[in-house]
C-alpha cells in the first residue's frame, strides 16, 4: 500500500503539531528533507483514511484561522422562519417518511435559540399535523397514513413537548395506545424493533422507547425487561456502544442512546464507564477540534450532540468532564455555520440542512453549559438535569436555552410536560 | 406463474381499477408540507388504498418496487412488500428460487442505497423467516461490493456480523478482514469486525498469541493509530485479564522515545505515538506505579494530547485517590 507515496502524503498522520514547528530559515531553505526526516520517524501511510482526514483538515484551517465569530443568531433564526412558512419542494420526498422529525428539528432549534419565535401559531400547526398523521393521538408513523413508527412516534412526543400544552392538546396523546404498542414492538433479547413486521432492533429502538415512556409516565418493569442486559452487550471493546449486542462498531449515535436509556434505568454503573470515558474523550481530536463519531472517522457537528451529550451525561452523574467544552464550542461556531446562509451543518464545504441545525445547536448548548443530576423528583419517571452557566468557558455565552441532554429539549418544556403526566397510567 | 408476474415490468394501467387515497393532511397552511410530484401521489395514493385493503397480489408487488426506488426510507412499503411476499410464498413449490430472484431484485435496490437501513432489517426478515437455506455464500458478494464502495458503511458491517452469526459460518471472515486492513490499516469497522471473529472463534491461547503479534506488527508500521492500539488493548482486557507483562511493556516504550519522569516541559521529546503513550500511563496505573502514570497523564495533558487534558487530569484525580 504505502509504494507510490508522496512527500506531502506522508504527513498525513495523527499527529500533526512536529509539522507544525517554525523552522529557522536555512532549515526551512531545506524543507524538503527535513520533511523526509519527519517522515521517517512518523511511518504514515497514505489511506483512504488519512486522504479523507486531510481534506477535511484543510477545509476546516480556512474557518479557524479567521476571527472568532459569534452564533449567528438571526442567520439561523431566518433559516427556521423559512423551513417553517415555504412548502418543501418535491427534491425532498425522500423525507416523506420522518415528517414529525422535520418537526421536532425546527421547533427545537427555535426553542434552544429563542423560545417565543415558536409561536402559538406553530405550535399549533404543529399540534394539528401530528394528529392528522395519528388521529387516535399515537403511536405516531412518518405521515399520513404510514405505520406507526418507534423513532417518528419519539419525533413527535418531543415535537408536542414544544408545544406548551396549547389547546390542551397533551391530553389528546393517547398514552394507553401508546403503552401497548410499545409492549408489541418489544423483542425477546430486551430491544425494540422501530415497527411491527419488518423493523430494525438496535439501542435506538430503546432509547426511544424509554424516552417516551418515561415522559409519559407510563414506563413499567415489563417494559424495561431485559433492556439493562441488551445495553450492557451493547458496549465494545472500544468502550462506546454498538448498535447490537453483537460486538458492533462504538458510534457516536448509538453510544447516546445506549447512554441515556442508562440514565433513564439509573444503572449507568452496571457499565464500564472508565471505558466509556476515555472512548467519549477520544472522539476528539486536536485538528479538528470537534467530535467524529467512530475511531478513525472524520469530524462532523451532529456528534456535537451525541457525543457531547454523552459527556454530558457524565458529568451529571459525577464522573468528571471527559471532553473539551471550549475546542467543541470553537469547531461549531468556526465551522458549522456562515453569517450570509443561516442554519448549521455537518463541516465546511456542506450545505446546512435541519438535522444538523439542531443538533449542532443543542451541542452549543451543552459546550455552555455545566449539568448536575436533579435529585429524583416524586410523581414522574422522567430523569431531569439541572443546567448552569459554563463557568470555564472562553467565549461568551449565545444565551441559548438550557436542554436536558438525555431528551435533547429544553429544560423549561421538559419540566412543564412532565408534570401533566405526573400520575403513572 | 405468480413468480414471474411479480418481476415484470411495471405498468400505470395495471392499477386502472384502484382510486388513489390521499397522502397529504390537507391541512391549510401545513407545516413542512412536501410539494409532491404528480407521480409520486398517485403511486403513493394506490399503495395506501391496496394497503388498506390488505391486497396481496403481484401488481401490488409491483408497485411496491416502484416506490421503494423513488423512496427507499419508506418503511410502510418495505412492511407491505414483506407481507405480500410472504403471503405468495406460501403457495409456491418452489421457495429457493423464488426467495433467489426475491434477493436479486433486493442487490440491485441495494447498490443504489448505500446509506439505508431498512434495506438490511427486510433482508434480515428474509433471511430469517423465508428463504429455505440461507449462506454466507449468497451474502458475501453484495456485502463486498458494499464494504468495497464504502469501507466503513456501519448498516453493511452490522448485518454482515448478524449473518455470520446467523448462518455460523465464519471461514470468511479473516480473510476479508485482512484484505482490509492491508487496504487501510486505520479503517476501525474492519479491526471491530476481527474482535466480533475473535470473541466468537473462542480461541486458545495460541490464536490470541498470534494476534498480540498481529497487532504489534501493524502498530510498528503505523504506530500513531487508535485502531490497532484499542485492538491491542482489547485483547489484552478479554483474553489476559488484563495482564500486561515486561515483553508487552518492551514492545511499547521505544514508541514513547525516550520519555522520563525527570524532564522539564520544554525537554519533551516527539514521540511516534501518543497512543502507547496512554496504555503506558494505563498499565502503571495498574501496577501501581503512580507517580509514573500520573507523569505520563501530565505529559499527555500539557504536549501530546491536550486536547483530552480535561479526561487525563480526570485519570490523574484518581491515582490520587
Amino acid at each position: 500500500m504505502s509504494n507510490g507515496v508522496s512527500v506531502k502524503a506522508k504527513l498525513l498522520g495523527r499527529k500533526r503539531e512536529i509539522t507544525e514547528r517554525i523552522l529557522p530559515e536555512e532549515e526551512a531553505l531545506d524543507a524538503e528533507e527535513y520533511i523526509e526526516t519527519v517522515e521517517d520517524i512518523m511511518k504514515e501511510v497514505e489511506t483512504e483514511t488519512t486522504i479523507d482526514r486531510q481534506t477535511t483538515l484543510d477545509a476546516c484551517n480556512e474557518w479557524f484561522v479567521k476571527d472568532s465569530q459569534p452564533l449567528f443568531k438571526n442567520s439561523h433564526l431566518k433559516y427556521l422562519q423559512y423551513a417553517f412558512k415555504l412548502q418543501f419542494p418535491a427534491n425532498l420526498t425522500a423525507l416523506d417518511a420522518s415528517q414529525p422529525w422535520m418537526l421536532y428539528w425546527i421547533a427545537n432549534s427555535f426553542k434552544v435559540l429563542q423560545p417565543e419565535e415558536l409561536t402559538e401559531e406553530f405550535q399549533r400547526k404543529i399540534v394539528q399535523k401530528l394528529f392528522t398523521i395519528s388521529p387516535q393521538g399515537g403511536p405516531f408513523g412518518g405521515g399520513v397514513g404510514q405505520l406507526p413508527h418507534i423513532a417518528g412516534s419519539y419525533a413527535s412526543i418531543n415535537a408536542l413537548s414544544l408545544c406548551n400544552n396549547i389547546d390542551n392538546c397533551w391530553d389528546k396523546i393517547n398514552r394507553k395506545a401508546i403503552y401497548n404498542w410499545l409492549l408489541k414492538l418489544k423483542q425477546p433479547d430486551g430491544g425494540f424493533k422501530t415497527c411491527l413486521e419488518v423493523g430494525e432492533n438496535d439501542t435506538r429502538g430503546i432509547y426511544c422507547a424509554l424516552s417516551i415512556a418515561s415522559m409519559l409516565n407510563i414506563i413499567t418493569p415489563e417494559l424495561c425487561e431485559g433492556v439493562l442486559d441488551y445495553l450492557i452487550n451493547c458496549q465494545t471493546y472500544e468502550g462506546g456502544f454498538g448498535g447490537c449486542p453483537q460486538e458492533d462498531e462504538g458510534h457516536g449515535g448509538y453510544t447516546f442512546c445506549a447512554v441515556a436509556s442508562l440514565m433513564i434505568l439509573n444503572k449507568l454503573d452496571s457499565v464500564d464507564v472508565e471505558a466509556l470515558m476515555r472512548w467519549c474523550s477520544s472522539r476528539q481530536c486536536n485538528e479538528e477540534k470537534g467530535f467524529n463519531g467512530r475511531a478513525n472517522k472524520l469530524v462532523d457537528g451532529c456528534y456535537s450532540f451525541w457525543v457531547g451529550s454523552t459527556a454530558a451525561m457524565l458529568e451529571a452523574s459525577g464522573k468528571g468532564l471527559c471532553v473539551s467544552k471550549n475546542a467543541l464550542h470553537e469547531y461549531i461556531c468556526q465551522c458549522c455555520q456562515t453569517e450570509q446562509d443561516g442554519g448549521l451543518r455537518d463541516k465546511p464545504g456542506k450545505y446546512a440542512d435541519f438535522y444538523h441545525t439542531n443538533y449542532v445547536l443543542l451541542g452549543l448548548a451543552i459546550s455552555e453549559s455545566e449539568y448536575t443530576l436533579q435529585t429524583k423528583q416524586e410523581n414522574t419517571s422522567a430523569v431531569l438535569i439541572e443546567s448552569k452557566s459554563n463557568t470555564k468557558l472562553d467565549y461568551a455565552l449565545s444565551n441559548l436555552q438550557e436542554i436536558n441532554p438525555i431528551y435533547g429539549v429544553p429544560i423549561a418544556d421538559l419540566t412543564k410536560f412532565v408534570a401533566h403526566f405526573n400520575t403513572h397510567l | 406463474m405468480s413468480q414471474q408476474e411479480c418481476y415484470q415490468e411495471f405498468n400505470e394501467k395495471d392499477y386502472e381499477d384502484v382510486t388513489p387515497m390521499s397522502i397529504e393532511t390537507g391541512l391549510k397552511d401545513e407545516l413542512c408540507r412536501i410539494m409532491y410530484t404528480d407521480e409520486y401521489k398517485q403511486l403513493m395514493g394506490w399503495t395506501r388504498a391496496m394497503l388498506s385493503k390488505n391486497e396481496l397480489t403481484p401488481r401490488a408487488i409491483r408497485l411496491t418496487s416502484k416506490l421503494i426506488d423513488l423512496a427507499p426510507a419508506f418503511y410502510t412499503i418495505w412492511n407491505y412488500r414483506y407481507n405480500i411476499f410472504s403471503h405468495l410464498l406460501q403457495d409456491c413449490p418452489d421457495k429457493e428460487s423464488w426467495t433467489a430472484k426475491e434477493l436479486d431484485w433486493l442487490d440491485e435496490i441495494t447498490l443504489n442505497n448505500p446509506k439505508n437501513y431498512q434495506i438490511w432489517s427486510y433482508r434480515q426478515s428474509l433471511l430469517t423467516n423465508l428463504v429455505p437455506n440461507p449462506t454466507m455464500k449468497r451474502e458475501t458478494p453484495i456485502m463486498n461490493m458494499m464494504i468495497d464502495d464504502d469501507s466503513k458503511n456501519y448498516h453493511v458491517w452490522s448485518y454482515r456480523k448478524w449473518v455470520v452469526k446467523f448462518t455460523g459460518d465464519y471461514s470468511q471472515e479473516l480473510g476479508f478482514i485482512d484484505r482490509l486492513i492491508q487496504k487501510d490499516v486505520y479503517n476501525n469497522s474492519a479491526w471491530s469486525h476481527r474482535m466480533f471473529y475473535l470473541k466468537n472463534i473462542e480461541p486458545d491461547n495460541v490464536v490470541i498469541n498470534e494476534e498480540i503479534n498481529y497487532v504489534k506488527d501493524k502498530i510498528s508500521s503505523v504506530p500513531q493509530n487508535i485502531s490497532s492500539w484499542n485492538y491491542l488493548r482489547g485483547l489484552y482486557k478479554l483474553f489476559k485479564s488484563n495482564q500486561y507483562d515486561s515483553e508487552i511493556i518492551e514492545f511499547i516504550t521505544p514508541f514513547v522515545n525516550n520519555l522520563s519522569i525527570d524532564q522539564n516541559n520544554d525537554q519533551l521529546p516527539e514521540i511516534q505515538s501518543s497512543y502507547a503513550l496512554e496504555l503506558l500511563a494505563y498499565i502503571y496505573s495498574l501496577t501501581d506505579q503512580r507517580e509514573l502514570s500520573t507523569h505520563y497523564y501530565k505529559c499527555l495533558a500539557t504536549k501530546y494530547d491536550p486536547i483530552r487534558s480535561n479526561y487525563w487530569n480526570h485519570k490523574i484525580e484518581l491515582l490520587s485517590q
